[in-house]
């Protein structure tokens, strides 16, 4: 028998692994650590008496070798055995890494997803969740919006009319509903008939439009209208208002600007920009490289709405905002074609959270 | 509006690139659609510049702002945000009255209806010329407008300019040389210029001459009084009508122009005169002819509206301090006029601001001008707690998660469905039920849903045409009727596998009791308890249909669709598609009226103490006719444990088993009776004895066998 050297110091390291590996039960990896480490008959066993026999030029070498071996073997064995629990798998095991029985979960939309973030935002900032009717007569969509009759503002919203007039909840015979909502600001004119200031609500739910279904538009949407009523409310609490919205919403640096315009309900009126977060306000295609986006109107309530629905307009100021919810969805989640929201494909739908 | 920076400098020297203008407009409220190069020959002599400095930009103008329909308008705009003077259109005035061709006739002027046209003035000229410089045909073009003729190419030219409307008579077909602006008298049509024959009302205002209609008032001209290559002489109308006149007008002859577009939002009732002596002063600056009289109708001329404006509301309104300096500058740059009070400022709005009608219409155009960008963001003062969020919330919110936890995807879908689909879907196909749309926009949303299902089967014929095999969705939203409104309403549609398919291979096609489930789930949450009847319904497949009851009023319906109806959606019609609807208002009402457990939900939310003495479970096999109902089975065994000496705790069917060894029509049931009192602990003789009665009254009211 020729003389271990030091590759078949290796040699026997990576075959006591190997069969360390294929070794099903405890007994059999013993079994194996025995043939290695042994007293007697084992590899190290053998390695210690070749010494004794061996030239004395060769003992120093080959005792270095044997102690080598000896010592890597030890070591593995222990990492083995530290390990033993993961590795034992004993008769009759299971296969743990085959699918788990996952009790079917399904998913809220992400309109319902967004809205419920906007209205978890808003409600921390003192705001009160209020619902309202879909179809709706005209004095609380447009005359106490300060849009009456022959208005040309009117003519902004195509509004869907019912052939028809249907009784309001109230199921009194004068609450007839003629037309659906184009705006859920009539739920805040419902609401301030029926409080007094201070109020601070939003009012979520779906809206229609005389709109053609294309990317950009539906004949349905939802939007979520906030309201805020009480003594010295102005302009700057608005921003204030919508700048803590949009840092939690979007992003922590979040900057709100107003862009002057003309809502007939509001005086003065704006459009709400936020400053792109994606490219800091350098220009990228998200917000077709103007570094803004827009995400709603917004004004200071016009002095003719409170005196509809019977506040004091001296006394009171207030402010309103809109925002549409598939908008902030779109723009949460990159979806490129808002006719995705109410085709509702699994394949999409499931892409969202449960 | 397109504005042509060239022309702008003709009001305001502004030095600013095209590109500059629109971003800086566009925070002053005028949204920008785009910024174009200026094309070639748009700079008369009078207005030479680098071509790099012109531009077009298109601006959108908000319809509260019918002054800046003009360049003029813009330029007050440019003035005021720039600081610089504004050079007005010099009005003319009696000393500088120029040359007036004294040959030409006059044509009479008589306001018959002074309410619908408070102002009109006219104005002769002698026609010299038949074409328009190239500069005026440019920058028309520019501002989107064709060119066509000299004395039409004016009137849009001051259209442009001033945004007063104009139009041109031909004098000589203008009978007895007369204008009367009157209402059009019954049964009266007239040819307007796009050459369609309209049916006037007399509502309706028209200019006529002595025999007939000549020209819609504000709207649009007629053809038989157009001005033409044969023409010599030129009525130019200049004129203020009612803007609700104009606008009914407009929407009754379905017919908007440039002109009633202006008119209804209303222009300057002091802008007739100046626009008129503008297009006097181009035709003779272009040479296309020689002035006549100018006749001014104005019987009750306007006082102009003076605004009380407060210093301190511009604070408190805007949250923002703004000098007075500023104040007085923004506004008089605007073209209002201001004198010092105590509090404030007395504001004279000049007539073409139609939409200054009040302070806060001050306010915005101080906020405006000083600029929104100016606002450092505040928080509102909160004076007392929020209010209470609409309890609908936390109740949909909770529907939804349960629905999903129960393994249906939630969807969103629209409100309006095609009638033929909804007819189905309404208990007795009583199509008068159906809430109709009157001015839908496609056939396909002509009616408002009367039930969520519908959209619901669109919604699992989508999916099962993408190679969706499972489908299991929800909805929540409104429904509606004639005879009930508005009610909000729970949805839900199912098919396919009843769970997730797994490798242990436990599935299994969802069935009816895996909807009724889901529901069960959905009430025991809502804490309302609810019971079945079998019920039929259109839509749904007799003998696997069901009434949703709490106590004695319906509250829902659930069931297997009918094949072909699942079809017609575009769904397989093998599909086994089960659908239930639960009305949440009438839930509501259930819970309200009480039907709610006595120990829990409502006013009662008191836990019960747990039991102190231990329960005993019998089991009971019985062999019973098929066709008696679970229900039935339950109510006979609490009849017959009233009283006994064991109260029964609880009743649960535990195996259903047909076949061998169990005669045709009748089935084995096995029942788990559990035991317990709040009071002591059960013997076995009074268990037995509760056992008996229960037993007994099987055999005896339902001739059931023990097995
Ligand atoms: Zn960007």
């Amino acid at each position: 028998m020729s003389l271990p050297d030091q590759a078949a110091v290796q040699t026997q390291i990576a075959s006591f692994e190997t069969e360390l590996t294929h070794a099903r039960t405890a007994r059999d990896a013993q079994a194996v650590r025995d043939r290695y480490l042994g007293r007697k008959n084992s590899v190290v066993a053998s390695w210690m008496q070749l010494i004794s026999s061996a030239a004395l030029e060769d003992k120093k070498a080959l005792g270095q070798r044997a102690n080598e071996l000896k010592q890597s073997i030890e070591a593995r064995w222990a990492a083995y055995q530290a390990s033993a629990d993961q590795h034992a798998r004993p008769s009759g095991a299971i296969d743990v890494t085959l699918p788990g029985r996952a009790p079917t979960l399904g998913r809220r939309h992400p309109l319902t997803l967004v809205r419920d973030r906007m209205e978890g935002i808003f409600t921390r900032m003192g705001f009160a969740i209020v619902e309202g009717p879909e179809i709706e007569d005209e004095w609380h969509c447009f005359d106490a919006l300060n849009m009456p009759a022959e208005h040309p503002a009117r003519d902004m919203q195509d509004t869907l009319y019912l052939a028809t007039p249907v009784l309001g909840e109230s199921r009194r015979a004068d609450d007839k509903r003629t037309m659906l909502r184009t705006h859920t600001s009539s739920i805040q004119v419902r609401y301030m008939q029926a409080h007094q200031p201070p109020v601070r609500i939003v009012a979520p739910g779906r809206v229609y439009r005389r709109d053609d279904l294309d990317l950009t538009h539906t004949p349905m949407f939802t939007q979520m209208e906030g309201l805020a009523v009480g003594d010295g409310i102005s302009l700057a609490d608005l921003k204030g208002t919508l700048t803590a919205f949009a840092r939690e919403m979007f992003s922590p640096s979040a900057l709100v600007r107003f862009r002057p315009s003309f809502f007939p309900y509001t005086e003065p009126s704006a459009e709400v920009d936020i400053s792109c977060w994606q490219c800091e306000g350098a220009g990228c295609a998200m917000c077709k490289r103007t570094g803004w986006i827009e995400i709603g109107g917004c004004g200071m309530v016009h002095p003719a709405v409170f005196e509809a629905v019977g506040y004091d307009a001296e006394r009171y100021t207030g402010f309103a905002f809109g925002i549409g919810i598939e908008r902030v969805a779109i723009l949460r989640h990159q979806v490129q074609d808002i006719r995705l929201f109410f085709e509702n494909d699994l394949r999409f739908l499931e892409q969202f959270p449960y | 509006m397109r504005v042509l920076v060239s022309w702008l400098r003709d009001f305001v020297a502004v030095t600013a690139s095209p590109e500059e203008l629109a971003e800086r407009l566009g925070l002053r409220g005028f949204e920008v659609a785009s910024v174009e190069p200026a094309p070639d020959g748009v700079r008369p002599p009078w207005a030479q510049m680098a071509a790099g400095l012109d531009g077009v930009i298109d601006f959108e103008v908000t319809a509260n702002r019918p002054d800046c329909l003009s360049v003029l308008g813009f330029a007050r705009e440019v003035s005021t945000l720039y600081n610089l003077p504004l050079r007005l259109v010099t009005p003319v005035t009696a000393a500088r009255v120029p040359n007036v061709e004294v040959s030409l006739p006059v044509v009479a002027v008589t306001i018959e209806d002074a309410e619908r046209c408070p102002r009109y003035a006219a104005a002769m000229t002698a026609v010299t010329a038949t074409t328009s410089p190239r500069w005026m045909v440019a920058r028309l073009e520019a501002a989107g407008v064709r060119a066509i003729s000299p004395f039409v190419d004016i009137t849009n030219y001051v259209l442009m300019e001033l945004g007063h409307p104009m139009h041109a008579f031909d004098f000589a077909k203008l009978s007895g040389g007369r204008i009367r602006v009157r209402r059009a008298t019954p049964g009266e049509t007239m040819t307007t210029l796009d050459g369609v024959k309209r049916e006037l009302d007399t509502e309706m205002l028209v200019i006529a001459d002595a025999d007939r209609a000549q020209a819609v008032a504000g709207v649009m001209g007629g053809g038989s009084s157009e001005v033409s290559a044969a023409t010599r002489v030129v009525v130019f109308e200049s004129a203020y009508f009612q803007p609700a006149s104009v606008r009914r007008t407009s929407k009754r002859l379905q017919l908007k122009t440039e002109a009633s577009s202006r008119f209804e939002r209303g222009v300057d009732i002091h802008a007739p005169v100046v626009a008129l002596e503008r297009a006097l002063e181009l035709t003779e600056l272009i040479g296309a002819g020689r002035r006549g009289a100018v006749v001014d109708r104005y019987p009750s001329p306007r006082s102009p509206r003076t605004i009380v404006l407060r210093g301190a509301r511009i604070g408190l309104i805007l949250g923002l301090t703004i000098p007075d300096a500023d104040v007085e500058r923004i506004l008089g740059s605007l073209g209002l006029a201001l004198t010092r009070r105590a509090d404030g400022w007395n504001v004279e709005v000049p007539a073409f601001r139609v939409d200054l009608l009040r302070e806060i219409d001050l306010i915005e155009e101080v906020g405006r001008h000083h600029g929104f960008e100016r606002l450092e963001p505040t928080f509102p003062p909160m004076s007392m707690a929020a209010a209470p969020a609409d309890p609908r919330i936390s109740r949909d919110r909770a529907i939804r998660t349960t629905l999903a936890a129960a393994g249906l995807t939630e969807a969103v879908t629209f409100g309006f469905i095609q009638s033929a689909t909804a007819r189905r879907f309404l208990r007795a196909d009583d199509a008068t039920q159906l809430v109709t749309i009157a001015n839908p926009l496609t056939a396909l949303f002509d009616v408002l849903r009367p039930s969520i299902v519908p959209g619901l089967l669109d919604v699992l014929a989508h999916n099962r045409r993408h190679g969706r095999r499972d489908v299991a969705i929800f909805e929540i939203g409104a429904r509606f009727t004639i005879a009930h409104g508005e009610r909000r309403a729970v949805g839900l549609a199912w098919t396919g596998a009843a769970s997730t398919e797994h490798w242990s291979g436990s599935g299994r096609e969802v069935d009816f009791f895996d909807v009724k489930g889901a529901i069960e789930r959905l009430c025991d949450m809502l804490r309302v308890p609810v019971h079945w009847t079998p019920t039929a319904a259109p839509y749904l497949t007799a003998g696997e249909s069901a009434a949703i009851m709490a106590g004695d009023s319906v509250i829902g319906i659930a069931g297997l669709m009918v094949p072909k109806i699942v079809d017609e959606h575009g769904a397989p019609k093998q599909d086994d598609v089960f659908v239930a609807e639960l009305d949440l208002e009438a839930l509501e009402a259930a819970r309200a009226s009480g039907v709610a457990r006595e120990t829990m939900g409502g006013a009662d939310e008191t836990v019960r103490p747990l039991p102190r003495f231990p329960f005993v479970v019998r089991d009971l096999s019985i062999v019973v006719s098929e066709a008696l109902s679970a229900d039935t089975i339950r109510g006979t065994i609490q009849t017959a444990a009233e009283g006994a000496p064991a109260p029964l705790a609880s009743i649960a069917f535990f195996d259903r088993y047909k076949g061998k060894g169990v005669a045709e029509d009748c089935v084995s049931l096995s029942v788990r009776l559990t035991f317990q009192s709040a009071e002591r602990t059960l013997t076995d003789v009074d268990v037995q004895q509760s056992f008996d009665r229960v037993r007994a009254a099987l055999v005896q009211t339902h001739g059931a066998v023990q097995r």
